[in-house]
């Protein structure tokens, strides 16, 4: 009753274009997702969203993006995720995807769901690799992220170099 | 409302000003909104709408914001709503029982 309840939505952003990568910056995704939203459910629900509307976090390497907004309007948000097409920054068009992974409460719910699941695609990144050295790689950095829970964090970085 | 001004809109275009109200207010799902229009008289500009009941919140507000038709100032008003087509026709409080 007392305080505003927010949802914090994970996604993943997938891109053909390797430039892209480079320029993914937070304000270029929080105006694309603003602009999908204002075009799916108008000027209502531009305005609902936007109350507390933040992209809390972002890894541009693994292209990870947190999101928070309120807890009246995530479902407004998430389906309007599937409608944005393309970033814009530096007056540079790149097409992407947003992937939704995990809507959750608080963002510590939305790292451990995010550390679960880099451990995971650390696994299927391994069975599907072909090069000997990207192989190498992989397995110190899964070895490394067995071991204890703060280790973890290093292995999440090491996903950059089996993706493209 | 029109006040004065000059062409009226027909059935056609008053449908789209509906629709283009609800794109403006509700985006592309308001847009996709089922809406029929029953009836049209161009010369009272007044209609019959029909609309599912959850989409009824979402046309109204549409409607009741919806400032400008060709550049030309306008106002929507509703004068009735109901479930029931028939009870449009008339006021049912003067209705006189034989």
């Amino acid at each position: 009753m007392v305080r505003f309840k927010n949802r914090y939505v994970l996604c993943e952003l997938l891109s053909d274009d390797p430039r892209c990568r480079h320029c993914i910056e937070d304000r270029a995704v929080g105006l694309a997702v603003r602009d999908a939203i204002g075009r799916v459910h108008g000027d209502y629900g531009l305005a609902c969203c936007s109350i507390s509307f933040t992209v809390k976090y972002l890894n541009a390497y693994t292209g990870t993006v947190l999101l928070r907004c309120r807890k009246d309007s995530y479902r407004l948000l998430c389906s309007a995720l599937p409608f944005v097409r393309f970033l814009e920054s530096r007056a540079q068009r790149y097409p992407c995807a947003l992937n939704t992974l995990h809507v959750g409460g608080t963002i510590r719910t939305c790292q451990k769901f995010l550390i679960q699941y880099n451990r995971r695609q650390l696994v299927m990144l391994l069975q599907n690799c072909t090069n000997e050295e990207e192989r190498q790689c992989i397995q110190k950095s899964l070895l490394s992220c067995s071991l204890t829970e703060e280790q973890s964090q290093s292995g999440d970085e090491e996903d950059d170099d089996g993706t493209e | 409302e029109l006040p004065d001004g000059g062409a009226r809109p027909n059935a056609a275009q008053f449908k789209q000003l509906v629709v283009s109200a609800l794109r403006e207010l509700h985006g592309e799902v308001g847009a996709a909104l089922p809406v029929d229009v029953l009836t049209y008289e161009e010369k009272t500009l007044s209609a019959i709408l029909r609309v599912i009941s959850s989409g009824l919140v979402k046309l109204w507000s549409a409607l009741t914001l919806l400032g400008f038709y060709q550049n030309r100032r306008c106002a929507f008003r509703v004068l009735q709503t109901s479930p029931f087509l028939l009870a449009l026709s008339g006021n049912s409080r003067e209705l006189v029982l034989d």
